[in-house]
């Protein structure tokens, strides 16, 4: 269809609706400009509660730094690069000296002089992670892969570590730690925590057999097992090797639900090592219910034998499960 | 604004009007205003980048990350989306013959979406680059500023899954009787290809955010490792999304080509079933190919293998379109307006940006190519190179229709060699700095590398000309659309066939109230 089918003329775009339509688009960004300007800091003021949560412990990503409570180690590191830039490492290119071998306890402060001595840029860090870059742990870095030291800088870090493992330091800048900068930090359980790793062993064939009962004075004050705190035979230590299948008679001759389990810490009674639950705190045993458990005694340590209903074990129901 | 036939009608009716020439209308000054307003953030990105160590423009790395963000989401979902949006609600009824879109309320609906949604993104200024990946942007991605982008990229997602929805109804229920689907031209083709892939694609990246949102918040951890999520699992479910976004993108500046190339080569289409084919093709190719943005997180080689022949799969279609426009200019009398340069640009940079894609599909280049300038280059190449060029030169196209004037040919022509010369210069450079081991998304880079230096003000300076082009592309629009020549509304290009003439114009307007 054609423009001579109209009979009316063609209204074509004026340089004043052209005006109208810009001080539109023009008064919505100053308006926009203004709003954002004026609220600079409020856009980005606050972490995302994910973030936060984090933050706080809630969360915990990875390994993180625990209290310090034992003794201090000190080591220094320099990076150091060979002339053709083939090799990184930490403190000697070779020989005993390159990326020394870091032994800590649990609770040890071991704290990292550092010194960049390369000719190329590098980044302190402390991981647990077994290859790549990072995460770091948390304020063990010196430098950043964005940021990183600068020939001839130096700087401190310090880690404790929370928990016994392999740790590494490394060069956090990327490809640095896969040329070779990259040290072991071998952290252990500190020594009075005794070694109760709670890890499991093949079973030996050797089988051992105990009985138990869960007993509770009249007044439900006192919670034991076999007799209660003051009479004969309460809360006998089990001793077993480590590997032998351990058999338990246990029987409820108390009033109340109870349920049986060894574990590593009794304020934790929920992480039950070796299958040695019996019954549990959501089905637990029912006042003179009686039953067996078997299972194979792990790692050698001092653990303990303890109810799971939480609360019990407090009230005195745990005794000593030493294997040897 | 829009052609008036009648009396010219006051602002405000136009703003609030269905009708889909006034809607297409709004679409595209806006899509135009955020395009200049990305622009802006994107030449001081390239100056902050001429003077490495120096911090010029921008100071800290932090507003740095917030500009590149801003200016990605802004040229994607403002500009590239809307405008395809905005041409194809003014040409696709016209070319189905229809009075209007199917449901002219809810295109004026997703429209007033964009404003929201730009508003959300652009008063935010989040930091979490465009592609907002998981742990950062759920774990420390300030708020509310990360919030709103979240909130605003909901938006306008929802925005584009209305606007499909229209443009698939209008075309396959509403279009003429007499009119065989076969037939529809091909820029509604693209259109209803595009419209079907976002439709299939939009909603994963809907779920993506809402996982993202509740991340953020603390009660989910769908992304977030120290939870037990998955921030792999964000990358699947984005690219899902956005590697089809990818022709999204594409494929209606495809359609401008397919619409202008014949008509000023004065010689028909050479072959409309094979554009429809290709265009069916790339649609679904498009879902296969999402994985090779992710390469290099750890992919078993199966799956690589799989999603490299997958993308590879894109390039048959691809040289179909390319052949199609070759074939249909051989022995034309070929008319070299504004619109036209543009288009050919279009294909000459769409054969270089495609050949930069193949490279980078493969596995083995993938893996020192990531990350680097190279997939900065490659992706700019495209948007620039073929999507952008395709858009200016339809909107120069268009421009008669729009204000029932003429621009002015001579600056036209300066801005389309302004525009060749700079987008090749900064795109082109940024493939080299990407092989000599430049990251992307850096604030600041060594002077020690002289190279990085060299070629950084190389980009830099020819960012500044594609600049230029910009700015004369943006003082023409203004000037001409009530300044210039008044236009021939039969021919305006003097191509000796039929323009677009607005027959329902008789009855222009039936506003929304």
């Amino acid at each position: 269809m054609s423009h001579s089918e109209h009979e009316a003329p063609i209204h074509r775009t004026s340089p004043r609706r052209m005006g109208k339509m810009l001080a539109i688009i023009i008064g919505i960004q100053i308006v926009g400009g203004l709003l954002f300007f004026s609220h600079y800091d409020f856009w980005n003021s606050y972490l995302p509660i994910a973030g936060k949560l984090q933050e706080q412990g809630a969360i915990t990503g990875g390994a993180a730094q625990g209290q310090a409570t034992g003794k201090t180690v000190n080591v220094s590191l320099k990076f150091i690069e060979s002339p053709d830039f083939k090799t990184y490492a930490f403190n000697a290119l070779s020989g005993q000296d390159r990326n020394p071998e870091i032994h800590a306890n649990v609770g040890d402060k071991i704290i990292f002089d550092v010194t960049n001595s390369g000719k190329s840029f590098h980044a302190f860090a402390v991981t647990d992670s077994k290859e790549g870059p990072g995460p770091a742990i948390e304020g063990t870095t010196v430098g950043t892969a964005d940021n990183p030291m600068k020939p001839g800088a130096k700087g401190q870090a310090t880690f404790v570590p929370a928990k016994a493992g392999e740790y590494y330091y490394i060069c956090a800048v990327p490809g640095h730690r896969e040329m070779g900068m990259e040290g072991k930090i071998e952290v252990s359980e500190a020594s009075s925590a005794g070694a109760t790793s709670g890890a499991t062993v093949t079973p030996t064939g050797n089988k051992v057999e105990f009985s138990l009962s869960f007993v509770m004075s009249t007044d439900f004050k006192e919670y034991a097992f076999n007799a209660l705190p003051g009479q004969p035979g309460h809360n006998p230590d089990i001793k077993v090797k480590s590997g032998d299948t351990v058999t338990i008679h246990i029987k409820n001759d108390s009033k109340s639900f109870h349920s049986f389990g060894v574990v590593t810490d009794p304020d934790n009674p929920t992480n039950v090592l070796w299958n040695s639950a019996f019954k549990s705190p959501d089905n637990p045993m029912k006042p003179g219910e009686s039953g067996d458990v078997t299972f194979v005694a792990g790692a050698p340590g001092t653990y303990h034998y303890i109810c799971t209903v939480p609360g019990h074990a407090t009230m005195g129901m745990d005794a000593k499960f030493i294997v040897e | 604004m829009v052609l008036e036939l009648q009396k010219p009608r006051p602002v405000w009716q136009i703003m609030f009007s269905t009708h889909h020439t006034d809607v297409g209308y709004l679409y595209t000054v806006t899509s135009l205003a955020f395009l200049f307003m990305a622009g802006v953030l994107a030449m001081v990105i390239r100056t902050h980048l001429f003077f490495p160590g120096e911090g010029v423009l921008i100071s800290d790395s932090v507003t740095f990350n917030r500009i590149f963000t801003v200016h990605g989401s802004t040229m994607l979902f403002l500009f590239a989306l809307p405008f395809a949006a905005g041409i194809g609600n003014y040409l696709v009824p016209i070319m189905v013959r229809y009075k209007d879109m199917a449901y002219p309320k809810l295109n004026a609906v997703a429209f007033w979406m964009v404003p929201v949604g730009g508003a959300l993104v652009w008063l935010g200024f989040s930091d979490t680059t465009w592609v907002a990946y998981a742990p950062y942007s759920i774990i420390r991605a300030p708020g509310p500023a990360a919030d709103m982008w979240i909130f605003g990229m909901k938006i306008l997602g929802i925005s584009s899954i209305l606007s499909s929805i229209n443009f698939i109804v209008t075309i396959l229920r509403c279009k003429h009787p007499d009119l065989p689907l076969r037939r529809v031209p091909l820029f509604a083709w693209s259109m209803l290809t595009v419209s079907l892939m976002t439709v299939v694609a939009m909603p994963t990246f809907a779920a993506a955010l809402v996982m993202m949102l509740t991340d953020r918040l603390g009660v989910s951890g769908f992304f977030n490792p120290a939870m037990g999520g998955d921030p792999i699992a964000y990358l699947h479910l984005f690219w899902f999304t956005f590697h089809p976004e990818v022709y999204i993108f594409l494929l209606p500046a495809i359609g401008m080509m397919y619409e202008i190339i014949p008509r000023f080569s004065r010689k028909p289409l050479f072959s409309q079933g094979s554009g429809v084919f290709a265009f069916v093709m790339l649609g679904l190719i498009g879902f296969a190919s999402w994985g090779h943005h992710m390469f290099s997180t750890g992919m078993d080689f199966t799956t690589k293998t799989v999603f490299m022949i997958g993308t590879l799969a894109a390039v048959p279609a691809s040289g179909m379109h390319v052949f199609n426009f070759l074939a249909t200019m051989w022995g034309g009398r070929i008319r070299f307006d504004a619109p036209m340069k543009f288009m050919v640009g279009g294909i000459a940079l769409f054969f270089s940006a495609g050949a930069g894609g193949v490279l980078n599909t493969a596995m083995p280049l993938d893996f020192i190519t990531h990350g680097t300038y190279w997939v900065v280059g490659h992706m700019h190449l495209f948007l620039t190179g073929t999507i952008a060029f395709g858009f200016v030169g339809m909107m120069y196209y268009i421009f008669p229709l729009f204000t029932g004037r003429m621009y002015s040919e001579k600056w036209a022509s300066i801005q389309f060699i302004l525009m060749m010369w700079g987008t090749v210069q900064v795109f082109f450079t940024q493939h080299i700095l990407g092989l000599e081991g430049m990251a992307r998304r850096v604030y600041d880079y060594p002077t020690d590398f002289t190279s990085w230096t060299q070629l950084n003000q190389i980009a830099t300076v020819g960012a500044w000309i594609l600049g230029a082009s910009f700015v004369i592309f943006l003082a023409q629009l203004i000037y001409y659309s009530s300044k210039g020549k008044e236009a021939n509304m039969d021919d305006p290009f003097k191509l000796g066939g039929k323009y677009y003439y607005p027959y329902q114009a008789k009855t222009p307007h039936h506003t929304g109230y």
